[in-house]
């Protein structure tokens, strides 16, 4: 049974490593519609992790909203806006050394800090179930509040697409 | 013979366990729960062309009966081994590609829309605890899966370099989404019913005294029936809802510059969601396995059969939608009624029965009246014609 | 109630068309194809395809006396004839060569209706599909001469009235070439 739990780790790292070679792909390509799919496929890559996380109501979720949501409208938005057919972007710029010596500065700092900070696991969250039911309790019951201001936040959003999106009368 | 009957419904379950245990003869431990895996798969990857092929044979014969004519008959007795026929076209047929086409993205664009297709048979229960995997969240699975169908399309029509495709391909993804919504509302009732997201579970919760207390005998079972069959129709771009697909409109639309095996697998993908699609509208409203005497997989194939049937029917039987009909339809007209359905069934939860309908038919009624006169299009007046007799 | 109507009274329609066309006959609204190789539809009698000879039982009583007229009505030219000559080179009343070329004829009819001679007129076969077009579809004499009997099975009436003028023009000739009956002292 240790080859099954072997094999399952491998498959882990592997999902792992392609979300990095494939949100690697969506800033180097050059064609605009490739890096937009390369963004759908880390991101499916993201709900694998989820689902090899136990989180299975989150992979699913994820799919659903970032796949089907916001990367039809990234689509959308590639297709819909004039002269982007086929024009490839250029790869690089005459600021690259700035941008590398900052970019090295940023990532030195960032590692620093994540080696330095403790992460215990809170054993509350390690006992925590997080089916559906719960969820639903949680969001109607504890953070009812949050849940109300978000739907009226998505409300005015909505109203206020269809209010720009509108002809002017004249 | 109570043994006998318990394995003859669930045939897969006791088939898959003997040719385990076939196999635990000679193989280590691991190798069994890994075939156990694997056995499931490839029973699905074969299930699935081989229901497309027979799906395309029964609705060429019945749309030539509907029409008049016999279907196909010479391959074969009654033509079965037409599909087979059909395969072998497909497969020697030359691939063509478009010069300026984008090659990788036009030759993923089939394959990324077969995958969530076949995805989809894993949460169907085709009978007593016969479901592929039977997962916690089986419904919400399926409702991410086939929104990932979207993306190929736009793939599709993308890496065809042509402005006809290109226009197919939003129509199609533009109609997708939009019929998304309320093919989703419209299965929150049942979720609310059977408090379980588990294709599973919602199928034992319509269980009554012989397996007869299924949901489309409630108010909003019927109405989120049809809403639900509605909106697979409209998935799976079947007549009425196939604009994007049409001939005479935009030559085929996004799948024009495919050929070969490349159509055949869009061609595979379209029949299987209309399947997987019937299958969760029968286990979702129709009590998916449930119902007396027979086994629990007779009744599951005979439901989603008959719903086949009525999707063949539909397309013999309507001319296709316009696409601002078609638009407005989902729109203006599903959706405020899916919302108005989730309200009844909570309404259904509370109250007792008879109240409950009283209710339902009653606000149905009136919503559904408000709705068809604020969607109702514009005629112009009659006009006055001076020079006419 | 009036929202779905005309979607379920459609429904009903291909419904009724459905059921019936596994009991109801041809004429009664049953399938109306018929399985093609096995069966055949009855074509009319003025049905024409193809051109061909009568001749009244033999290919020597062929009744084409090689008078070219339907050669020049053709409008696509694909008859061609040539008239025979008897033992001493004078022309004979009757083709050498009679040839027409399928894959140019278009099936008009002119060369029946010009014909002084009731010898060609439009067949009903139209099988006559062929692999190679200069090879299979130039018909020649031998091919395109048939009997009167044939011309009266395919077209009957037509053929009732061509007999019957021609019965009618041998018993006037008869007539004509008897010596006259002495006629009876008054």
């Amino acid at each position: 049974m240790e080859i099954l739990s072997f094999l399952a780790k491998f498959g882990i790292y592997a999902v792992m490593l392609a979300i990095l070679i494939f949100a690697l792909g969506v800033v180097t390509l050059r064609n605009l519609f490739h890096c937009a799919l390369c963004l759908a496929a880390a991101l499916i890559g993201t709900a694998g992790i989820y689902v090899a996380l136990q989180a299975d109501y989150l992979a699913a979720v994820q799919i659903l909203l970032y796949v089907g949501g916001v990367i039809t409208l990234v689509i959308f938005a590639i297709m819909l806006t004039e002269h982007l057919a086929g024009k490839t972007v250029r790869q690089n710029n005459s600021q690259s050394p700035l941008a590398i010596v900052g970019s090295l500065g940023f990532i030195i700092l960032i590692g620093t800090l994540i080696v330095k900070t403790p992460w215990p696991v809170n054993p509350v969250a390690l006992k925590a179930k997080a089916s559906v039911l719960e969820l639903g309790q949680a969001l109607m019951g504890t953070y009812v509040f949050p849940f109300e201001i978000i739907s009226i936040v998505l409300i005015a959003a909505l109203i206020g697409t269809v209010v720009i999106a509108k002809k002017d009368p004249q | 013979m109570q043994d006998l009957g318990a394995s003859i419904n669930m045939i897969f379950v006791t088939a898959k366990a003997w040719f385990l245990s076939l196999l635990g003869l000679f193989l280590p431990d691991w190798v069994i729960v890994l075939a156990s895996i694997v056995v499931s798969g490839v029973v699905i990857l074969c299930l699935g062309p081989v229901i497309m092929m027979y799906l395309t044979l029964l609705e060429r014969k019945l749309i030539g009966r509907i029409q008049n004519r016999y279907g196909p008959n010479r391959v074969g007795i009654w033509g079965l081994l037409q599909p087979i026929a059909d395969g072998i076209k497909m497969f020697t047929k030359e691939d063509i590609i478009p010069a300026n086409a984008d090659k990788i993205v036009h030759l993923l664009a089939p394959i990324v829309t077969v995958v969530p297709a076949l995805m989809i048979f894993v949460v169907v229960p085709f009978g007593t605890q016969m479901t592929a995997v039977n997962l916690n969240i089986g419904l919400l699975y399926f409702i991410a899966v086939s929104s990932i169908t979207i993306l190929p399309i736009f793939m599709g029509s993308w890496a065809s370099r042509n402005k006809y495709s290109l226009l197919g391909g939003m129509r199609t993804a533009a109609q997708m989404i939009s019929y998304e919504i309320p093919m989703t509302l419209a299965v929150v009732p049942a979720i609310m019913m059977s408090q379980s997201l588990s294709t599973n579970t919602i199928v034992l919760s319509q269980a009554g005294s012989h397996g007869l207390n299924w949901f489309i005998f409630t108010p909003w079972g019927i109405v989120g029936f049809i809403v639900f069959f509605l909106c697979a129709t409209a998935e799976c771009n079947r007549p009425p809802f196939d604009l994007p697909e049409a001939e005479s409109e935009l030559v085929a639309g996004f799948h024009t510059e495919y050929s070969g095996m490349k159509f055949a697998l869009f061609y595979m993908a379209e029949y299987m969601n209309a399947f997987t699609l019937c299958a969760l509208a029968a286990t979702l409203f129709l009590g998916g396995w449930q119902g007396p005497f027979l086994p629990s997989w007779v009744w599951f194939f005979g439901k989603t059969f008959i719903l086949i049937c009525v999707m063949i029917w539909f397309r013999g039987t309507f001319p296709r939608f316009r696409v601002d009909h078609l638009m407005a339809f989902a729109w203006k007209f599903l959706l405020p009624l899916t919302l108005i359905n989730i309200l009844i069934t909570a309404l259904c939860y509370f109250a007792s029965p008879l109240v409950g309908w009283l209710l339902s038919l009653g606000i149905l009624a009136v919503s559904f009246s408000i709705l068809v006169k604020l969607n109702r299009t514009f005629v112009p007046e009659k006009r006055d014609y001076l020079f006419a007799d | 109630m009036t929202f779905g109507m005309g979607v379920l009274k459609g429904m009903i329609v291909t419904l009724k068309n459905f059921v019936t066309s596994y009991f109801c006959k041809r004429n009664e609204g049953g399938i109306f194809t018929i399985q093609y190789p096995e069966e055949r539809e009855k074509t009319a009698e003025n049905f024409r395809n193809f051109p061909f000879l009568v001749h009244d039982g033999s290919l020597e009583k062929i009744r084409c006396v090689a008078c070219g007229i339907c050669e020049r009505e053709c409008p696509t030219k694909c008859i061609h004839v040539e008239m025979a000559t008897d033992a001493f080179g004078k022309p004979a009343r009757k083709p050498a060569v009679f040839d027409i070329d399928y894959g140019l004829c278009m099936n008009c009819g002119m060369c029946e209706e010009v014909c002084p001679f009731d010898s060609i007129f439009m067949d009903h076969a139209f099988e006559v599909s062929a692999a190679e077009r200069q090879v299979n579809l130039i018909r020649h004499k031998a091919d395109l001469a048939k009997p009167n009997s044939y011309f009266q099975k395919e077209r009957p009436t037509l053929a009732a009235i061509i007999d019957q003028k021609r019965k009618a023009a041998d018993e006037k000739k008869k007539a004509a070439t008897q010596p006259a009956t002495p006629q009876e002292p008054k």
